[in-house]
């Protein structure tokens, strides 16, 4: 019995430190583009907080494997978490960032914009964007594709 | 060559916007473990994610690691239990409680029981308690009946002695 409760304690100290780890790496970038989806700055503190607060050992285990991009993988994490509320706000281009402008994003042409807002921000399929602006989805790939070459080329 | 059309298909960037279908992830996972420039192609837009983030980081106010402390502090397990004191001695009863200077370790439930342990010894002190409590019992109901006799032998010679006065 001994031999459990100290690995659990150990267990539950690494993973604390381990949280506390990737909060210090990840917190600020999750942040700025929980900000950017909510526009409010205490209701992304909060989804923030929840995102960390329920991080299980298995999540940790998962996200910082090798070969795993655990920015990407938290990131999706708080898209899902996100998604009851992208649902209810409006369209990309209708709201105004309140954190900063992101100087990626007004270097794409409008199409991009809207298409790589979309999905990024307010978490749309291909066939959703397909659909809402009326274009194949293979051109609505190849629109955030370009959308991915201006962000590279303008790093 | 399939590998490149893959890349230039967009797939990959929706992968990374939590945009794609189940189909398309499956089908991604498997171009991914089959091609390295598959694999490096995903890596790169994964940088590029990880630089948009970057660039639009809010630093966290000094607060919010707290909340996110308080919460996970509300899961710490207690300190180490010696399991010495889930043993019984030699006779298998009276467990050993070794860390009671470190607050209650058991849920009380005590209070709620009709039975109680106690030490075998007290078998030897009740019994003894006993056939005392008998023994004095036999003397008191002796002596009462000698008092008694007494008495009576005494109201006897009493009237005995009033009639030779008489």
């Amino acid at each position: 019995m001994k031999p459990q409760l100290v690995n659990a304690d150990t267990s539950l100290q690494a993973n604390l430190s381990t949280k506390q780890d990737l909060f210090n790496r990840f917190g600020g970038m999750l942040l700025g583009y929980i900000s950017e989806v909510v526009k409010s700055s205490a209701e992304a503190e909060q989804y923030l907080i929840d995102i960390f607060s329920q991080l299980q050992a298995a999540d940790i285990r998962d996200i910082t494997a090798p070969g795993k991009n655990t920015f990407i993988y938290l990131q999706s994490m708080a898209r899902k978490k996100l998604a009851s509320f992208v649902a209810t706000v409006d369209e990309c281009a209708d709201v105004t960032p309140i954190v900063n402008d992101n100087k990626f994003v007004n270097l794409m042409a409008p199409e991009q914009q809207v298409v790589f807002c979309g999905m990024h921000y307010h978490g749309k399929t291909i066939t959703k964007m397909a659909a809402e602006l009326n274009k194949p989805e293979a051109t609505i790939k190849q629109l955030l594709r370009e959308a991915f070459t201006v962000i590279r080329s303008n790093k | 060559m399939i590998q490149q059309q893959y890349i230039d298909s967009g797939a990959l960037e929706a992968y990374v916007m939590g945009s794609a279908s189940d189909q398309e992830v499956k089908e991604l996972l498997y171009m991914k473990a089959t091609y390295p420039e598959v694999n490096f192609a995903l890596q790169q837009l994964e940088v590029d994610m990880e630089h948009i983030a970057q660039q639009m980081a809010v630093i966290p106010p000094v607060r919010t690691w707290g909340k996110i402390s308080e919460t996970i502090d509300e899961l710490i397990v207690r300190p180490v239990d010696n399991p010495e004191q889930y043993q019984t001695d030699k006779d298998d009863h009276n467990f050993t409680t070794g860390n009671q200077n470190n607050g209650p370790h058991y849920i009380e439930v005590e209070s709620e029981s009709n039975t109680m342990k106690i030490n075998k010894v007290w078998k030897w002190v009740f019994a003894a308690v006993f056939v005392l409590g008998k023994i004095f019992l036999g003397f008191a109901i002796y002596f009462y009946l000698e008092n008694r006799q007494a008495q009576l032998q005494i109201n006897d010679l009493k009237t005995e002695l009033r009639q030779l006065k008489k």
